[in-house]
């Protein structure tokens, strides 16, 4: 177990320091004066200059970059102008609202897409197969910023059974976490179908039907247990794709995120915000993942107890 | 219920008949839907320019926000006065263009890193391998909205941004088809006769693979667009007089309520198109599959 | 489906064979059309003896095994014919296999690498088969039972071996369990899918005593199927050859070996490697034992 154990802590610290070196070259990398970007357009000049010392803007490349991790360790992301306060403070102050969506979709996801999946893996018949492939397609196709928009407007505006944005109260979380969920599903659901019809197939589970065990025991304890890890990680890799679902959501919810953050930042050019999200976004999926993949060893005993024979 | 029940009522032959025709059914529906779906978002896409619309950007404040069917305008009008059917044809090739484009070059590269990785193994493996891990464990669209907040919304910064972010998954599935390409006995043949291993990549292994890796492509197109246009809706699409799909429905969302067709139209266009190339996909991916299955 | 298990399956009947198979056919839909498999088999299994049904890859043997067992997969394989176990028909009535397969008859699998949940551990797989079979056992009588049961097939420490996972034994040592799990049932007969094919041949010795060590303390009945002449000689009290799906010949064990009245028989056992002399000389050699036989 500690080999895999370290190999994985090996690989989210790579990808961390990958994401923190590719934002410091495209920073750098980009068109106009790092400064402007870090003080802002409407920047004086000294204050463009203090910037420059602040982040070593005039030292060589290397340095420069000593500077930035240096920084970063120190958690001094630059200061948001359009904010006025510490970047780094800003995007952890709208984070829970971010993570809140994030997993209640998460939660939603897993409620309806295991119980699909596992009903449509049951049986070959057309009604199954029919629907497993429309509800795949239809999920996948609907890109969230329209599916969110149409919700919005009939269930909110049309037929007001739910509030329109916001987060004052927990009604509010229900559309959005519909919209997300809806594409998420799609591909869970057949994720899980699938790894469940390669159970049923396994010889185990054959050998099992021959001691008597039931066929429900057999779909939910057998198959679904040789299914729940690749679709444990699953979830876990889709983490990162979901937040991407997430920052659309919450623009079309006005849902006070991360993501509405970052695309407000836009808008004003406060590179220093969006920087801070992006590097904050990433550990926290990178984290994410990390922690799915840990969970390997508590439910597949053969990555426990490492792969010895003994006899 | 089982089969064995009724002996006599159904032969195995006439179930095997059925199964086989049913599947066979199944996916010759979905490429003639998928296809279908497809032409018909597409087709008037590419027609846009020889058929008889308004010009997409001529703003008549006096029509504006029209109701479909008004008028002359099949779809309406937007806010500006424009007609919103034109609007989305227009951009519509926009969004094709850096769609097919944006695929054509993630799928260069994808393809070309996926083969070195599988066919070479050892330390390219590795570095490849890692590097494709670490950028499948991102939240990838605020890193794309970053570098279109640092080097401009144009054309080929969106196009460069999506493609990155659709190699890794043309290269993963190359990688695993190199894997099991690798150990078929033809390598090995060529290799004995003193192949270059580069020429046997290039010459024999690639075309092999390349109808299974540009299946993965055309499923990308639609992802690609779905990316597209969700770029545009946050403010991050191609700029005026370019409006997308997305920048479309941005603009059209503050006036859901009294012009729902602002909306609600770019966003069929969307969803029948990436249906379409899902299930174009999908069909001809079963197809393949049966056919490999059948064969040996 | 309460009352499914307790309604309709009809009480078994001592006086019948405790399986009786007759013009069995069995049909299998493949991609490439359907196959035949099985094509009017017919044979018989009294308590305490052991039938074999020997034939290479191909010859249907294993899919009569399992098509009598009702593991076939259900929409890929069509079966016609009787099978009865104790007199219960199990093709007319294929609910009634549910009421037979673990308690009746048992199957021991041909690959014990695979035939076992990867995540979860011996011991809970095996009183998990105890308890199908004796839903009245608490917990600790069903591990009791289950340290009992490795006991019988010869496992050292049986109490430390039940709180380990597949991927920790070897093959051998998961055969046993198999047929550990095999004997939970209390099965009448067992059924065994050429259960050493997948062993190193040192290990298939033991795995062959013990059954033939069960066989003599139970008294319980064996349906062996293997390809192996010499495991079926070592086994068996009567034999059928099996080829494209039929019986070409059947009898007596010693019969069908010494006096082989077909051809196809007389060319199997003709293939059995033969020791002998380094010369060649195979014939002369007064010393050359055949594989299979006790020297």
């Amino acid at each position: 177990m500690a080999p895999y154990i370290l190999r994985r802590l090996g690989q989210s610290l790579l990808t961390v320091f990958l994401t923190v070196s590719t934002v410091f070259v495209l920073v750098r990398l980009a068109p106009g004066d790092p400064a402007v970007a870090y003080a802002g357009p409407l920047a004086t000049t000294e204050q463009l200059d203090t910037v420059r010392t602040q982040f070593g803007l005039d030292l060589p490349l290397w340095q420069q970059y000593a500077v930035f991790l240096r920084q970063l360790f120190q958690g001094d992301l630059g200061t948001s102008f359009s904010f006025q306060s510490p970047a780094l403070q800003v995007v952890l102050e709208r984070l829970p609202y971010t993570i809140t969506l994030a997993v209640s979709a998460i939660l939603l996801t897993t409620v309806v897409s295991v119980p699909l999946g596992v009903w449509m893996a049951r049986r070959a018949d057309t009604a199954r197969e029919l629907s497993a492939n429309v509800v795949t397609i239809a999920g996948q196709s609907m890109p969230e910023f329209w599916t969110g928009t149409m919700l919005l407007t009939l269930f909110a505006v049309l037929v007001p059974i739910l509030p329109a944005s916001g987060f004052s109260t927990w009604g509010g979380l229900v559309l959005p976490t519909i919209t997300i969920a809806i594409m998420q599903i799609a591909l869970i659901s057949r994720m899980v179908r699938r790894e469940i019809v390669m159970n049923l197939q396994a010889p185990y589970l054959t050998v099992a039907r021959s001691r008597g065990v039931k066929e429900s025991g057999l779909t939910w304890r057998y198959a679904m247990g040789g299914a729940s890890i690749p679709v444990l990680t699953a979830l876990g890799t889709r983490f990162a794709s979901m937040l991407n679902g997430v920052v659309v959501v919450e623009v079309v919810f006005a849902w006070p995120g991360v993501g509405s953050l970052v695309v407000r930042a836009l808008e004003t050019r406060d590179y220093p915000l969006i920087v801070a999200t992006v590097l904050v976004t990433s550990v926290l999926s990178v984290l994410v993942q990390l922690l799915v993949d840990l969970c390997y060893p508590l439910l597949d005993p053969r990555v426990r107890l490492g792969k010895v024979a003994t006899s | 219920m089982s089969v064995i029940d009724r002996p006599s009522a159904v032969t195995a032959q006439q179930l095997a008949a059925a199964g086989s025709t049913r599947r066979r059914r199944g996916s010759r529906l979905k490429i003639w839907i998928g296809a279908v779906c497809t032409l018909l978002v597409v087709l008037p896409i590419l027609l846009a320019n020889v058929l008889p619309l308004p010009a997409a950007n001529s703003q008549d404040l006096s029509q504006r926000r029209l109701a479909p069917l008004t008028d002359g305008h099949l779809l309406g009008t937007d806010q500006l006065g424009r007609d919103l059917l034109s609007l989305i044809l227009h951009g519509g090739q926009v969004s094709l263009l850096v769609g097919v484009l944006a695929v054509s070059v993630s799928g260069v590269i994808g393809i070309v890193l996926g083969s070195m990785a599988g066919f070479y193994g050892g330390k390219i493996d590795a570095f490849i391998s890692r590097v494709l891990e670490a950028q499948l464990s991102l939240p990838l669209l605020m890193m794309l909205l970053l570098v279109v907040a640092l080097f401009g919304p144009s054309l080929p910064v969106i196009t460069f941004v999506i493609a990155i972010a659709q190699w890794p998954e043309v290269a993963r599935l190359t990688r695993s088809l190199v894997l099991v390409e690798r150990e078929k006995p033809y390598v090995s043949a060529a290799r004995v006769l003193g192949l270059p291993r580069l020429q046997v990549l290039i010459r024999h292994v690639i075309p092999n693979i390349f109808k299974q890796a540009s299946l993965v492509v055309l499923l990308l197109l639609a992802q690609a667009v779905l990316l597209e246009s969700a770029l545009s809706y946050l403010g991050a699409g191609p700029q005026r007089p370019f409006s997308t799909w997305g920048r479309i429905i941005s603009d059209g969302q503050d006036y859901i309520t009294t012009s729902w067709w602002l909306v609600t139209f770019p966003g069929l266009f969307i969803v029948i198109l990436v249906v379409g190339v899902n299930l174009l996909g999908d069909g001809l991916r079963d197809r393949a599959r049966r056919r490999k299955g059948a064969k040996s | 489906m309460s009352g499914f298990f307790t309604t309709n399956i009809p009480v078994p009947d001592p006086k019948a064979p405790l399986l009786d198979v007759v013009d069995l056919q069995i049909e299998l839909i493949t991609d490439g059309g359907v196959i035949r498999a099985v094509d009017g088999v017919s044979f018989r299994i009294l308590a305490g003896e052991t039938v074999t049904i020997i034939g290479e890859s191909g010859s249907g043997k294993s899919t009569t095994a399992m098509g009598i067992l009702g593991l076939l997969p259900r929409d890929l394989a069509v079966l016609s014919g009787r099978a009865s176990f104790q007199g219960r028909d199990v093709i007319a009535n294929p609910r009634i296999i549910n009421g037979v397969r673990g308690k009746t008859v048992s199957l021991v699998p041909q690959d014990p690498m695979t035939a076992l949940s990867p995540i979860m551990s011996i011991g809970t797989q095996l009183e998990e088969a105890v308890r199908l079979r004796r839903p009245e056992f608490s917990k600790a009588d069903a591990h009791n039972r289950a340290v009992e049961l490795l006991d019988q097939v010869r496992i050292p420490n049986p109490a430390i071996q039940l709180k380990k996972y597949p991927h920790q034994l070897s093959g051998g040592m998961l055969q046993r369990v198999l047929i550990a799990m095999a004997l939970a049932g209390e099965p009448v007969l067992l059924v065994a899918d050429e259960p050493t094919s997948a062993l190193d041949v040192t290990v298939q010795a033991g795995i062959l005593d013990l059954l033939m060590e069960l066989q003599e303390r139970t008294r319980i009945a064996i349906l062996m199927i293997t390809h192996d002449l010499g495991i079926a000689r070592i086994v068996s009290d009567r034999i059928h050859v099996m080829k494209n799906g039929r019986f070409v010949e059947s009898g007596d064990v010693e019969d069908v070996v010494n006096h082989p009245r077909e051809e196809y028989t007389q060319k199997l056992l003709a293939a059995v490697p033969q020791l002998g002399p380094w010369d060649g000389d195979v014939a002369a050699s007064p010393i050359t034992p055949r594989i299979g036989e006790r020297s």
